[in-house]
């Protein structure tokens, strides 16, 4: 009985240290993530974020990225003024009647040259925007806060014609800039605990 | 209401020949022309529907309507050490509507460019005056102080349309029916 019970503790400890190299799967927690972006009038930023996504990623035992996929409600666009919240909605813009979601899917990972917030990803993948897929490298950091939260956090420049964002009167970057920066800052939480 | 009606309050002959300083005549016509394109833009721009040309246009309203808040800050300046001519003859109560129109007109050229500004950084929108100097918002993104700046921008400019109209008359009154100095003082 007693060697049963030192066997099972044994064991689920054993397990327990293991986890973090037995692979995971992790999801993000919308309350502490944030998905940001940034286009521009006259060179300058409009700040702006998405309000609604998730992040679904997945580890190997080596702690190695398997898959990674991000969807993203459009229509939770936030650019801070309900004018532009509505224009954005628009055919010209986001067309969010037709295309709600847009999905980010990883299919080959690589790992980075380590750098200070820690360890460093680049994630080649798809972007489906609008209904227009297209290939993204999305860098990614991979920060541990404790043993089964992390944050995920990277940058990444979209040009909005790659995905017919802004288009019409609008399609020249004279005024509102191609580039668009997307910044996010992810907390993942880790489905084994 | 005539020069010898005043002649208790003793200036009445300097008065007739007193002009406004160069400086301040340029100041004071520049602004009004100013002025005078930025009422019917303000109301021409916010009339269009969202598109390239509208940002454009907003782009003019917002940077002539930061000069104005420049030179009305300069003016008021100069206004201070420079020294500028007496009253023109009036009665008492004349005396001091024109100059609580002055001063309203000197508030409200003030406070609209300073509406404006916090109208334009409530909305999030930031702006590069004249295509080259980048204006810093005054606050941030807030849909409630946009509206609330808005709604003040608003009712400075009829509050400007009722003084302008007023003064422009005064000065027409005092140039056609009384015939005196009062505009030929502030003209070149
Ligand atoms: C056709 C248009 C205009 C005419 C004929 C006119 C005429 C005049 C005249 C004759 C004076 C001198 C008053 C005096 O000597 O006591 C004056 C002063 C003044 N005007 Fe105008 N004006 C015009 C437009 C404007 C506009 C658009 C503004 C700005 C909103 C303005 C603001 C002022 C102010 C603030 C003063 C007082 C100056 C001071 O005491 O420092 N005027 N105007
Ligand atoms: C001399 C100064 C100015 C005058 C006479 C003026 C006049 C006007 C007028 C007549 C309108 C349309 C009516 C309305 O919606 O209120 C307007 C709107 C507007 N003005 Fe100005 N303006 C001045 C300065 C500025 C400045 C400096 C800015 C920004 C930096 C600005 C930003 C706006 C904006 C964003 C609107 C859109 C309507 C709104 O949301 O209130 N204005 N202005």
């Amino acid at each position: 009985m007693l060697r049963a019970a030192v066997k099972l503790t044994v064991t689920l400890v054993t397990a327990l240290l293991w986890q973090p190299l037995l692979g995971a799967d992790w999801q993000s927690e919308i309350q502490n993530s944030q998905l940001n972006f940034a286009a521009s009038f006259q060179n300058l930023p409009i700040n702006g974020r998405f309000k609604q996504f998730s992040v679904k990623y997945t580890t190997d035992q080596a702690a190695q990225p398997v898959d990674l996929q991000v969807r993203v409600i459009v229509a939770s666009a936030d650019m801070g003024n309900t004018e532009f919240n509505t224009e954005i909605q628009a055919l010209d813009w986001f067309n969010v009647a037709d295309h709600g979601t847009a999905v980010f899917t990883g299919q080959r990972f690589e790992i980075a040259p380590k750098n200070k917030a820690g360890i460093a990803f680049i994630a080649h993948g798809k972007l489906q925007l609008k209904g227009i897929e297209q290939p993204v490298t999305v860098p990614f950091s991979w920060r541990p806060i404790d043993h089964n939260q992390v944050s995920m956090s990277g940058e990444l420049s979209l040009n909005r014609t790659d995905f017919a964002i802004g288009q019409g009167e609008w399609a020249t970057g004279d005024q509102i800039g191609l580039a668009v920066r997307v910044w996010f800052d992810v907390r993942m939480l880790s489905n084994h605990d | 209401m005539s020069l010898s009606s005043n002649s208790t309050e003793g200036h009445a002959s300097k008065e007739s020949t007193e002009q406004w300083s160069w400086l301040s005549k340029l100041f004071h016509w520049a602004t009004a022309l100013l002025i005078f394109i930025q009422i019917p833009l303000g109301f021409y721009a916010d009339s269009l529907r969202l598109s390239p040309f509208k940002l454009d246009v907003f782009v003019w309203h917002k940077s002539l309507g930061m000069l104005v808040l420049l030179l009305v800050a300069v003016r008021l300046l100069w206004r201070i050490k420079s020294t500028i001519p007496a009253a023109v003859a009036g009665t008492a109560g004349q005396k001091l509507l024109a100059k609580l129109a002055h001063s309203v007109m000197y508030g409200l050229m003030l406070a609209l460019p300073l509406s404006g500004w916090l109208v334009s950084s409530a909305t999030n929108f930031p702006v590069k005056l004249f295509w080259l100097i980048p204006l810093p918002a005054i606050s941030g993104p807030d849909e409630a102080l946009k509206s609330l700046a808005s709604e003040i921008h608003e009712i400075c400019v009829f509050a400007l349309i009722i003084v302008l109209v007023t003064h422009i008359g005064a000065a027409l009154w005092h140039h056609l029916y009384l015939r005196d100095n009062a505009l030929k003082r502030m003209w070149f």
